[in-house]
């Protein structure tokens, strides 16, 4: 399956994966058009810092074993047996958010608005190219790779 | 030098350029496009701010104020007005050493070529002096005294350069500049860390810079350049690379002060000069036109043909024009000189020499232009360029596209040359545009980029476009170096125009894009616009006329950009101006300013809906005015 | 080879698709009680009218048809032959098997109340056909009380609010989701609730309820002494494993089917997984030990290790909770308290020896995953020079080169 492959030593902690992120997520924006204050702007990807380790950039792994399909109460959150992504069914999540508990790496978490979606990356696999972020990164510290299961 | 440049170089609209500038061994802007094409989402909403060390804060959803509490509409509203501020430096850095240079050729009783121009501003100024000298001088002192008053002095000219209704308007809404100087440094401390953070104070104080930028940064500069180096006179002249020959020892000039090179380009047709090039094996020297300097040139060329070639190109064609080999120089004295030239300079061995450290490159050789010593100056300059030229020819080899450009743009276009080609009335055009013949006058402006689909892309595009709509193209910047290139200011052109505009263009033998030259002249669109407004006695922005800057590239344009919405007209941009992240910029500009000066901000990167945009407008103010 | 599951909850489907997913030529036969496959975490949004049948499923529309599996649907176990490897079904089928896996769940319990019992207006909140039956009680019924304010009751609670009826809820201990919540937190969804309408008596027992002539319990008494009305009502007090069929098979059980590591019971061939097992607790855990005990019918070898089952997440009215661990610590155990609040957010953790035993996040609980990893692998963090509150998996951030999925850096 294709998997974005972080090399963490090249991020700069611009947050451009951010903005592509949401504007990847709202309807007809673009970089110049992308409302951030938007109460539902929120970036499926995210960038934390620390002073020794540097940027470390924490995107959705669609991990081989995904804890949070198995979590998943509602059949919302499933692994698409053709791309090996996790994708996820706005219309089918009852937002109990057992999949934010469970997992590992704490990449998930609930739309700030209203509370009943899941904030989730979906690899952008209803555009064409490579997911939105690894396009916006002018490091290329994110980068589509092939890995096998 | 790098070889690792990228091999995909970007689209321009002037094909041949692209095929050239794509088959060099050197690198150009056009190659670094696709290594920059990843851009920061913050800096072009323009809500990222570095005022402080708290930052550089962004505007997020997780953080939708800066450290100090400063909300998007803020961030953008001060590196707004931050960036109008530096450009309006720009321009008012041009008119006061243009002043200066007046005041000094007047008091050495040096010549004055323009004697319609000096004649014009001394009625303007109400100067009654009888010599020439004198009375140059006096203008010169005038627009100095105004530039160098304090902020909270009004300059005293405005009234006597605005249009009235304008000047009412402008005084009314509180922004009539004080001192020129003065206002770029009240811009610049407004915008500094935890002072002003009211949005809509800021863009008034940027039609206020607007209006200092226009009329003296743009309009003065061109009148009293007119005064010292002659008016533009309508001729056809050849453009493109062809121009170049390498026979003679060439100079490319960059930059926006015509008058640093007023003594040089006489001198290098002088006898004893042109013996000095034989002496190495050329036939002369000749001053090659690159960037809004060449365009002025190019508009005067009628007063230079012996030491000018032609203007090879706009900004982002002067690598390629280096890259010809045949260039022995560059000599610059402001921007646009790019910093990419450098390398390109040092491998062709080009000698680089620059008149005013404003725009010291690098590697070049500083030689601040010092009035007094201009004749050593000149001598040094020249022989330097020997040097150079004796050093590289036959070592560097040559390659000049004889094919680019063409011979027949129309050039010199100006308010006077156009109204005296009209028969010394605006008469017969405001017929036209009455009749519906013109059905209205669009001045495309401002910039070259290499944005909004590639070199020229979106500026060639568009105009074509609006051609076609019988709407008269004027155009002055940049962008009239990629117009002329691609062949819109020839008269052929006009069968690109829609049915009426070009059996216009062609009873009148003219091309449906006139050439007013450099980004300076947006002030002697400005003064059309006036004429035309007063001969039919209403106010701008009630004129069939839109104002375009659709690759519009940097601060300057900004400022430009600032005047053409104070003098309340329609203005295009490709792209926006890192403001998208403000949605009180986004209010103010596209429909507040209506009811402020009358102007209006159009966004559009598509040349077929921008172009519709602006006919729509065009449509709506002739129906305003029953025509 | 043949593989029969009992039950298609969370741990019986799972295994089912688990199954399906490495060898699909195996035979895989569900056999459920139930009509259709539903999501019992979902039962609310069915009895509240925001979601229908259909809508509370956790599979695929055509998920038995595209994966090749037999369903058998409103079907009952009755027996299991262990000898001869069948299962007897209420309607007198005798189902063989290869291998058979028991995930059939547990049912709710009704104490022994005097008149609860036999009152006919008594429901459980436990599957799909107890919220038809409240359905249409939802429809005349006024007044309902539910019993028992853990996450069953509360989540009942809100479905009956929803549909407009006037909730009480009496619960024995002194808050609601006390084994989830602590006070403040507590306090929280009760204050949530009753703004939306509900009544709460704490700290009180049902001892008895009066049945009218129709059979219906109608007035239910307090320890307190007080009386509460009810037209309806959802006793939330705890389940039992459900496995009376396997009596006289020889399975080893106490309270529930005992199975080791690998999910098998006693008996060769047959697994369990779920409920039944006593040790799920929640629905990941059953989804988890469905794959496992799957896995180890197809004759690998994976062990069920990941017990944690001290967790929940919590959504009412939007206000979401993330529970884990032990977050009501006794005095004697001696734990560390740490507490962060804002306006939207009540964040505690509770620490032994530089080790997070227990985590209430309630507000905002994005990011909040690690958190589990950091409990259940009781990671000692004194050497952490941070504010632990401001701790994610960024401080254990590590990947596999091989294959760029994380792992813990600990």
């Amino acid at each position: 399956m294709k998997r974005i492959i972080i090399d963490r030593e090249k991020c700069d902690g611009c947050l451009n994966c951010n903005i592509a992120c949401i504007s990847a997520h709202q309807e007809g924006s673009n970089f110049y058009t992308v409302d951030l204050q938007d109460p539902d702007a929120q970036a499926r990807n995210f960038i934390k810092y620390d002073p020794q380790k540097g940027y470390l950039p924490l995107f959705c792994r669609h991990c081989d074993q995904a804890e949070c399909v198995l979590s998943c109460i509602s059949g919302a959150l499933e692994k698409d047996p053709l791309t090996g992504h996790v994708q996820y069914d706005e219309n089918k999540c009852a937002a109990c958010y057992m999949c934010v508990m469970n997992c590992p790496y704490g990449v998930l978490k609930p739309d700030n608005k209203s509370r009943t979606k899941l904030i989730k990356c979906d690899f952008c696999d209803d555009k064409p190219d490579d997911p939105s972020c690894v396009k916006a990164c002018p490091k290329k510290a994110i980068a589509v790779k092939e890995v096998s299961l | 030098m790098n070889s690792n440049f990228s091999c995909q170089t970007c689209a321009s609209a002037d094909q041949k350029l692209e095929t050239f500038i794509s088959k060099l061994s050197v690198e150009t802007s056009h190659h670094r496009m696709e290594g920059q094409s990843v851009k920061c989402g913050f800096g072009l909403q323009g809500i990222c701010c570095r005022l402080c060390s708290n930052g550089p804060c962004r505007i997020t959803p997780d953080g939708p104020k800066g450290v100090c509490g400063a909300t998007a509409d803020t961030i953008v509203a001060r590196n707004f007005l931050r960036a109008v501020s530096a450009g309006s430096g720009c321009y008012i850095h041009i008119v006061e050493n243009t002043a200066l240079m007046l005041k000094k050729t007047a008091a050495s009783k040096g010549v004055l070529k323009g004697k319609l121009a000096l004649a014009k501003l001394a009625e303007i100024f109400a100067v009654e002096e009888a010599d020439e000298h004198v009375r140059a001088e006096k203008i010169a002192d005038m627009v100095l005294a105004d530039l160098y008053k304090p902020d909270y002095v009004k300059m005293e000219l405005v009234e006597k350069m605005a249009y009235k209704p304008r000047f009412d308007r402008w005084k009314e809404l509180g922004i009539l500049p004080g001192g020129a100087k003065s206002e770029v440094f009240a811009g610049v401390v407004k915008t500094s860390t935890n002072l002003n953070s009211d949005p809509v104070d800021m863009y008034l104080n940027c039609l206020k810079l607007g209006i200092s930028t226009g009329l003296y940064g743009l309009t003065l500069t061109n009148l009293l350049n007119d005064v010292m180096l002659g008016e533009p006179s309508i001729r056809l002249a050849p453009v493109g690379l062809r121009v170049i020959d390498s026979d003679y020892i060439n100079i490319m000039i960059t930059g926006h002060q015509h008058s640093i090179f007023a003594y040089l380009q006489d001198r290098l047709i002088q006898d004893d000069v042109i013996k000095k090039a034989a002496a190495v094996g050329a036939k002369g020297f000749k001053l090659v036109g690159c960037t809004c300097v060449g365009q002025d040139l190019q508009l005067r060329g009628q007063h230079y043909q012996e030491v000018f070639n032609g203007h090879a190109g706009n900004n982002f064609t002067s690598e390629a024009i280096l890259a010809t080999g045949a260039i022995d120089a560059v000599l610059s004295e402001f921007n646009c000189t790019l910093p990419g030239i450098e390398p390109i300079c040092e491998e062709l061995k080009i000698k680089q020499i620059c008149l005013d450290d404003v725009s010291k490159k690098a590697n070049a050789e500083m030689m601040p232009f010092v009035f007094e010593e201009k004749e050593s100056q000149s001598n040094d300059i020249i022989d330097a360029v020997i040097a150079a030229y004796q050093a590289r020819r036959g070592v560097v080899a040559l390659n000049i596209d004889g094919d680019h450009g063409n011979d027949d743009t129309l050039t010199g276009v100006s308010e006077g040359s156009l109204k005296s080609f009209l028969g010394g009335t605006w008469k017969p055009l405001i017929d036209l545009i009455v009749a519906g013949e013109i059905k209205g006058i669009a001045g495309v402006v401002g910039c070259s980029s290499l944005t909004a689909g590639g070199h020229d892309v979106l500026t060639v595009n568009l105009v074509k476009e609006l051609i076609a709509k019988d709407i008269l193209v004027l155009s002055a910047g940049c962008s009239s170096g990629g117009l002329e290139n691609v062949g819109l200011m020839s008269p052929s052109a006009a069968s690109q125009a829609g049915p009426k505009l070009r059996a216009v263009c062609e009873s009148l033998g003219i091309p449906p894009v006139l050439n007013f030259g450099p980004c300076l002249a947006i002030g002697r669109l400005e003064l059309v616009a006036t004429e035309l407004a007063e001969a039919i006695g209403v106010d701008l922005p009630q004129l069939p006329l839109v104002l375009s800057a659709p690759q519009w590239l940097e601060e300057q344009a900004l400022a430009d950009g600032a005047f053409g919405l104070a003098l309340g007209l329609p203005l295009h941009l490709g792209l926006p101006p890192f403001v998208t992240g403000s949605p009180v910029a986004v209010q103010v500009f596209t429909q507040d300013m209506l009811n402020l000066t009358g102007g209006q901000l159009i966004i559009d990167d598509n040349a077929k809906s921008a172009a519709a945009s602006l006919d729509a407008i065009i449509e709506k103010k002739r129906k305003e005015l029953n025509i | 080879m043949k593989i029969v599951i009992i039950g298609a909850s969370a741990a019986g489907i799972s295994a089912a698709k688990t199954i399906k997913a490495s060898e699909p030529d195996t035979e895989v036969v569900i056999i459920a009680k139930e009509d259709r496959v539903h999501s019992r975490c979902m039962l609310h949004k069915f009895l509240g009218h925001q979601r229908d049948a259909q809508g509370i499923s956790f599979i695929a529309d055509d998920f038995f048809e595209s994966s090749g599996i037999s369903w058998l649907n409103n079907t009952t176990v009755t027996g299991l032959d262990a000898q001869n490897k069948t299962v007897k079904t209420h309607d007198n089928q005798d189902i063989s098997y290869d291998k058979l896996l028991i995930a059939s769940g547990a049912s709710y319990f009704i104490p022994p109340i005097p008149g609860l019992r036999e009152s006919k207006n008594v429901y459980g909140f436990r599957d799909l056909k107890d919220a038809q039956l409240l359905d249409r009680e939802c429809n005349t019924a006024k007044d309902a009380v539910v019993i028992g304010a853990g996450l069953v009751g509360m989540d009942a609670a809100v479905a009956l609010l929803e549909r407009g009826l006037k909730v009480t809820v009496i619960e024995m201990t002194a808050a609601v989701m006390s084994l989830q919540l602590d006070q403040k937190s507590a306090d929280a969804y009760q204050q949530l609730f009753e703004e939306h309408g509900a009544a709460f008596i704490l700290a009180d027992k049902v001892v008895s309820v009066d049945v009218d002539a129709v059979g219906r319990g109608r007035t239910i008494h307090l320890a307190s002494g007080k009386a509460v009305a009810a037209d309806l009502i959802v006793i939330a007090a705890g389940v039992r494993p459900a496995f009376n069929f396997t009596e006289g098979s020889g399975i080893a059980t106490n309270h529930a089917i005992l199975v080791g590591d690998d999910l098998k019971t006693n008996i060769d061939d047959i697994y369990a997984a779920g409920d039944v097992t006593g040790m799920a607790g929640i629905w990941p855990n059953a989804m988890k030990q469905g794959r496992i005990a799957a896995i180890n019918m197809l004759g690998e070898k994976l062990l069920y290790q990941d017990r944690y089952a001290l967790k929940n997440t919590i959504n009412f009215f939007g206000l979401t909770t993330l529970s884990l661990g032990n977050i009501n610590p006794q005095p004697e155990e001696k734990c560390q308290i740490l507490i962060r609040e804002d306006r939207n957010n009540y964040q505690k953790l509770v620490i032994k020896n530089g080790v997070v035993e227990g985590v209430i996040f309630q507000g905002n609980i994005g990011g909040s995953g690690f958190w589990q990893y950091l409990i259940k692998n009781k990671i000692d963090l004194s050497a952490k020079n941070k504010d632990l509150f401001s701790l994610s998996y960024a401080d254990f951030y590590d990947q596999d080169p091989a294959t760029g999925e994380y792992r813990y850096a600990v």
